[in-house]
């Protein structure tokens, strides 16, 4: 069989990156040494900042960008020189790295500047800790959210979080967060001298819930296409840049616009993979460091990876409707985590989509971390679904040659789901 | 060896009170309080370094703290007895995860056999929002285990086991300060507060206060004294190879050692504020390595190595214990005592070779500047 052949590029993601690039251009063009600049964790109440005019990067987007470009050992190597741990959540402590750089300019994309605040929850036990440590760095302030867990918790929570997420997220861990919250607002007026402004606020939920519909459009789209008419590589970037800029109209129109070229693509018939055997599912972070792995087997076996948690995030997780804005805020964060990576919820999520998108096998990327992995295989298995446990870290290649991880995949998919996919 | 101190360390002694449920209990942020005067006799759940813990680690992954791995295994193999029910603290990640395994198991496996499960989330940022959550927390256990004892625990119940696991704090603080003019060893301390954690706390004072009173007519105990800091220590083994190895750990900054007894709840004055105090109490009880800023914890173990005269500190990691890497070097430059650390240490166990660099180091005498 001839090598399938592939549909181009998709003009969102380029667009995305390229919108991307231009803005950090700006923000070191712009960006007086001593401004008010955040470091944000992906799963922090960022929406905060874009309502005050307060620019922000969020850290594990700066770690794929630095692990795109193969940067990722300099930034642990310098944890290690102040006698820093550099085996211990990577993909969280590698913006850390550059604020310890000798030398910015050579860094990717002119390095990051020195943020003035950083935000983080104080999720796991070493993720609070680096966060110490950039709050020891001179101008620059610390402010944690309590990370806070429930007893017991519903299944289907996407079904319930749009509308009646205080049943889904429970009051007492929505009470802590709005108090967090309004401390946050406070230290912000204070030290930056920005106001906030609730009609603002009001308007960067709006268009958060607005292009977090987008996403869900789109996701069902490629959900219920076949062939699959977007590779991952293109719908990560054209769903998470978009996603880091959220509450802003490009944000909204962005999510619009990718929602707009799938369907296109749907309508048209077009395919990732002209010879789609069998669909897969990526559960786990990006593979940052070596994002052709996923090309390399539907060129192989024409096997598509049709999903990944960032659209299916962006459509499930985010959108929150509610009459006061910031507890409507507070829901949306107070278990962010908790929808990925913590069952039942995360492992009947997983299922579902699996079940929406009708793939054939599952991958599932387990670090050697804290996240845990047993409840969602379980659960996709016992959902009748495949799946290979991929051991690696999404940033840090040290553990993870390439050729061991094409060959581990590539004699799954051979042996459990090209059967399968065929039959 | 003192008789209270032979009677403590009996490996023979009672776990458990023949006419009372018991509370198996992980992790030391479930305020224990509450079930003692919810009428269980409350057994805090250790992991065992000897046993193999695989079917644990098959469930939880392998990038947790091994302790959560045996933990349960043992739980599965039903190595801790009938337990009535059980309550899991989220004192570190390790802690969580555990829990939320034992609740999906109970979701999709009913058939695998586990006592009923609870969730006390106590956080401790110094934060007035959090005291107000973990309070939330305290009347949710409260309230969980009137449901599955039947009855509810009254005030009087509760403010007389306050005052009785204060008192056993107290006893355990002036244990630990005898350990200053070097009376007992860190392995034998190590026992005293798992003793002290196995009985009901009557008995457990008892025996406490006759410790109290014939350890100041032994011996000084022989070894270089250091403070301890790093992982916690759910089974004696490693303060055993420390203190073999010529050093005698006056101190540590772990929950199954000094920090277990750092601080009381206290008698609020009135019962309605029994709840708040105690929620007060273990949001502060002192900086435990998960939970702590490294600020705190680099402050706290300066200041415990000071007040123990302790000569050197040492930092013990297990391997997939992540907090304490991070601490090591403001900890390291607080104390201002040589300092040597074994990181990446398989549960239990101490590599021989970096245990014998660290005693050189520790030993070595300060160089003159
Ligand atoms: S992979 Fe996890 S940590 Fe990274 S951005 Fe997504 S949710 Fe956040």
């Amino acid at each position: 069989m001839s090598a399938p052949a592939r549909t181009g590029r998709l003009p969102s993601a380029a667009a995305a990156t390229a919108y991307q690039r231009q803005w950090f251009a700006d923000l070191h063009r712009d960006h007086v040494p001593g401004a008010p600049l955040a470091l944000v964790n992906a799963d922090a109440p960022q929406e905060v900042f874009r309502a005050m005019g307060i620019p922000y990067v969020v850290n594990q987007w700066w770690a794929s960008i630095v692990a795109a470009k193969r940067r990722t050992q300099d930034h642990l190597a310098r944890l290690r020189e102040r006698g820093y741990p550099d085996h211990t959540e990577q993909y969280s402590s590698t913006a850390l790295g550059s604020a310890f750089d000798p030398d910015p300019a050579s860094a990717p994309w002119g390095g990051l500047p020195m943020p003035s605040i950083v935000l983080a929850e104080t999720t796991g036990d070493a993720s609070r800790k680096i966060f110490d440590v950039w709050g020891e760095q001179p101008g620059v302030t610390f402010y944690p959210l309590e990370s806070a867990a429930a007893d017991t918790v519903p299944e289907r929570w996407w079904e319930l979080m749009p509308h009646h997420w205080e049943d889904a997220v429970g009051s007492d861990r929505l009470d802590l967060m709005v108090g967090e919250l309004e401390g946050l607002i406070r230290f912000l007026e204070q030290t930056t001298g920005r106001r906030f402004s609730e009609q603002r606020f009001a308007e960067v939920l709006a268009l958060t819930n607005e292009q977090e519909e987008w996403n869900r459009r789109t996701r069902d789209l490629v959900a219920a296409a076949r062939p699959c008419p977007v590779a991952v590589t293109d719908s990560i970037p054209a769903v998470m840049i978009p996603q880091w800029h959220r509450g802003t109209t490009w944000a909204r129109d962005a999510a619009h616009r990718l929602h707009d070229e799938v369907a296109g693509r749907v309508s048209a018939g077009a395919a990732v993979c002209d010879g789609e055997r069998a669909r897969l599912m990526w559960v786990g972070r990006g593979l940052w460091f070596d994002l052709e792995f996923y090309q390399r087997f539907q060129e192989r076996y024409g096997a598509v990876f049709v999903w990944s948690m960032y659209l299916a995030i962006a459509a499930d997780g985010y959108v929150r409707y509610g009459d006061d804005p910031l507890r409507t805020l507070a829901a949306r964060f107070a278990a962010f985590s908790d929808q990925l990576y913590t069952p039942p919820w995360s492992a009947e999520w997983y299922v579902k989509e699996a079940r929406t998108h009708g793939v054939q096998g599952v991958v599932h990327l387990v670090s050697d971390d804290a996240r845990g992995s047993w409840a969602t295989s379980r659960a996709l298995r016992a959902a009748g679904i495949p799946v290979l446990e991929l051991h690696a870290d999404n940033v840090d290649a040290r553990r993870s040659d390439p050729d061991h991880l094409d060959r581990t995949v590539g004699s799954w998919i051979e042996a459990e789901v090209l059967p399968r996919a065929d039959d | 060896m003192s008789a209270a101190l032979a009677a403590l360390l009996d490996p023979a002694l009672p776990g458990r009170t023949p006419d009372r449920p018991v509370a198996g209990y992980v992790g030391a942020d479930v305020p224990v309080e509450l079930l003692t005067a919810a009428g269980y006799h409350p057994l805090r759940l250790s992991g065992s370094p000897h046993e193999d813990a695989s079917p644990g680690r098959r469930l939880l992954g392998g990038g947790l703290d091994p302790v959560a791995c045996s933990v349960l295994t043992r739980l599965l193999a039903g190595a801790y007895g009938q337990l009535d029910v059980l309550v899991v603290s989220r004192d570190c990640e390790a802690s969580l995860r555990l829990f939320y395994v034992l609740r999906e198991l109970a979701r999709v496996e009913p058939s695998v056999a586990l006592p009923p499960v609870h969730l006390v989330d106590v956080l401790h940022l110094p934060h007035r929002t959090t005291t107000r959550y973990v309070l939330a927390k305290v009347r949710g256990l409260r309230t969980w285990l009137a449901g599955r004892s039947g009855r509810p625990a009254g005030d009087d119940a509760l403010a007389a086991a306050v005052a009785a696991h204060d008192r056993v704090r107290g006893l355990l603080r002036a244990t630990g300060d005898l350990r200053a003019q070097r009376g007992l060893t860190g392995t034998e301390f190590l026992g005293v507060v798992d003793a002290a954690t196995a009985l009901l706390p009557d008995r457990a004072a008892e025996l406490l206060t006759a410790l109290v009173a014939e350890l100041p007519d032994r011996g000084p105990r022989p070894g270089h004294p250091v403070h301890l800091t790093g992982s916690s220590h759910d089974s004696p083994d490693v303060y055993a190879a420390v203190e073999a190895a010529g050093l005698l750990v006056v101190g540590e900054d772990h929950d199954r050692g000094d920090l277990l007894a750092a601080t009381d709840v206290g008698d609020p004055g009135d019962p309605a504020g029994l709840e708040l105090a105690l929620a007060e109490r273990y949001q502060f009880n002192g900086p435990a390595a998960p939970r702590a800023s490294i600020a705190e914890q680099a402050a706290h173990t300066a200041a415990r190595v000071h007040a123990r005269g302790a000569a050197g500190l040492l930092g013990y990691v297990r391997r997939h214990d992540d907090g304490p890497p991070w601490d090591w070097a403001a900890q390291r430059a607080a104390a201002g005592v040589p300092a040597a650390s074994l990181e990446h240490q398989p549960y239990g166990r101490v590599d021989p070779d970096a245990l014998d660099r660290a005693v050189r180091t520790l030993r070595a005498p300060a160089v003159a500047a």
